[in-house]
């Protein structure tokens, strides 16, 4: 019953962002042969690298040249990346043990607050990894359609670090939802901290949290980026460690 | 087996705002009665009552249920499982029908009462597949009570559960309640500042203010012990320090002197007497006399 109410409390967020993902997955398939059809005009032209947008577009004609590199761009870069941050803060928000709405119902039946605790963590983070990996295998499945291959492997690899990267603001959201009672706060200061992290990282230039989720490592060289998985798994632990403590100390 | 379901001993607790909820309390809720906590808006009732759920941590002092401790994390899961909880605010969860938070709440419950779902789904025509959030609050309080008694519970914890119902549905609730009890025969431990309610279901009461019991005690022994001793003198009222420990407010008025007292009424009188007193009349208190009495002393002793 701990696990059904975890279920019930997530079940909207998580259905709704795997319909979108779904849709988005095969608007990458789409939008492939309309760019394929594109590209040659686009990679004669000569292109200003001085400039930020320049290095961008650049880049951007470069990885396009491959359909392995259309579709990291595409998708793993740029969609499930925005995408995948958003449906994190979503689903880790909005504790299931608070001091409103049904809060006190909660905590008077017979399961402890860590039960509650782990059951709603655990059942919020199965869901973000179904919605790492299920909504991307559309691009492998559907990709014959347009005469193309993609590798399940590769699903599975950037899936992964999206996930364990993404499980950060998750965990974010989830000890921010034990100190907010409402699902608003937790949500929208989530996000913020996930703006200036990604704005830091591309005005600075280091390998963050967002580097890591978009697997360009794993994208050139075919290794994972273990220390950035690693780093980022402890950094989720310690979060929900502090969720815990939190509510155990917490009075009702 | 203890003979007190509740037991608190010296229980205090102070919020991190500094605000001192409970300070000392201490209570026997004897097993099998229908115990009323009285006591005003704020005095302390809802955070003993959440003390003794695990909702709350105390500061210092003992709490049990059933004997065991009520802030140890595991006990209190044990202690919940033979509790039934009903909360001010009728916290339910909007989102369910009746019958989806019936089914949740019974997952919980080995010994759930399929038999007695049944007759108070009946009884309180609780409509099965309406939104929590659509009921009325009479009805939110039925169901509330319904999940309550099903869980077969040794002990129904009901914190200010006729709160904004009109009469006909408090008389409705207060019915079903001394018929369950009557029939599954558990400890009621009542939290109210509705006398009324208090005085016609309840055997013990204790009556709190400012997180101290200041009255406890079964309900007839109060009603036996409590007098009101009113004196008359022939010129003004002397002002009388008496020597019996159990007075508990004295006022004057003109010739007239009131002493209202938790026992030794006659050893009054005999000092009144002793005064010259014109007349002496000790009359019984009705509960709600004892319970404005009593929070006026405390409220004058604190000051």
């Amino acid at each position: 019953m701990v696990w059904y109410k975890s279920w019930l409390d997530t079940r909207w967020r998580f259905l709704i962002g795997l319909a979108a993902l779904l849709m988005l997955a095969c608007g990458v398939i789409v939008n492939y042969s309309v760019s394929a059809s594109l590209l040659p005009g686009l990679a004669n032209q000569p292109v200003d690298t001085s400039t930020t947008a320049g290095r961008m577009l650049a880049d951007l004609i470069r990885l396009e040249q491959t359909y392995r590199g259309f579709v990291w761009g595409q998708w793993w870069r740029e969609g499930m990346l925005q995408d995948a941050t958003l449906l994190a803060v979503l689903l880790g928000s909005g504790s299931v043990i608070s001091g409103s709405k049904g809060g006190l119902f909660t905590l008077s039946l017979p399961a402890s607050r860590n039960e509650w605790l782990t059951a709603r963590a655990a059942t919020g983070l199965g869901e973000f990894f179904i919605l790492a990996m299920v909504p991307s295998l559309v691009i492998p499945i559907l990709s014959p359609l347009i005469g193309q291959h993609y590798s399940v492997i590769d699903v599975f690899a950037h899936g992964l670090c999206i996930f364990v990267a993404s499980a950060v603001f998750y965990s974010l959201a989830f000890l921010l939802s034990t100190v907010f009672h409402d699902i608003w706060r937790p949500l929208l200061i989530a996000i913020a901290i996930a703006c200036v992290i990604g704005y830091m990282e591309v005005t600075f230039q280091f390998n963050g949290l967002f580097k890591v989720m978009a697997g360009r490592h794993y994208f050139e060289s075919g290794s994972l980026p273990w220390i950035g998985l690693t780093s980022s798994a402890a950094l989720s632990v310690a979060l929900l460690y502090g969720a815990a403590a939190n509510v155990a100390r917490k009075d009702f | 087996m203890t003979d007190s379901v509740i037991e608190t001993s010296d229980l205090r607790k102070t919020y991190s705002d500094g605000g001192k909820a409970l300070r000392g309390l201490t209570l026997q809720v004897p097993a099998g009665s229908i115990f009323g906590f009285l006591g005003k808006n704020g005095a302390g009732k809802t955070t003993t009552i959440k003390v003794l759920l695990g909702m709350t941590n105390p500061t210092s002092g003992d709490a049990r249920v059933f004997g065991l401790p009520a802030f140890d994390r595991d006990a209190s899961v044990a202690i919940r499982r033979r509790m039934g909880f009903v909360s001010e605010d009728k916290d339910l969860y909007d989102s369910m029908t009746v019958q989806e938070i019936t089914r949740f709440t019974a997952g919980f419950y080995p010994k759930w009462r399929r038999d007695l779902e049944a007759r108070y789904i009946d009884a309180f025509e609780l409509p099965g597949r309406r939104k929590v959030k659509a009921l009325s609050r009479g009805m939110r309080t039925k169901l509330a009570l319904l999940l309550a008694f099903c869980r077969g519970a040794d002990l129904l914890v009901l914190d200010e559960p006729m709160s904004g119902l009109d009469p006909a549905v408090n008389e409705d609730v207060l019915q079903a309640l001394v018929r369950h009890v009557a029939d599954e025969g558990a400890t009621v431990f009542f939290s109210s500042h509705q006398l009324a309610d208090i005085d016609q279901i309840a055997d013990h009461v204790a009556v709190i203010d400012r997180g101290r019991a200041i009255v406890s005690g079964s309900l007839d022994d109060i009603r036996d012990r409590y007098r009101r001793i009113q004196m008359v003198f022939e010129n003004d009222a002397p002002s009388i320090s008496f020597r019996t420990p159990d007075v508990i407010r004295t006022r004057r008025d003109g010739r007239m002197l009131t002493v209202f007292a938790s026992g030794g009424a006659n050893a009054i009188a005999e000092e009144a007497r002793a005064l010259n007193a014109v007349s002496v009349d000790i009359t019984p208190l009705t509960l709600k006399e004892i319970f404005l009495e009593s929070v006026n002393a405390s409220v004058h002793a604190e000051n």
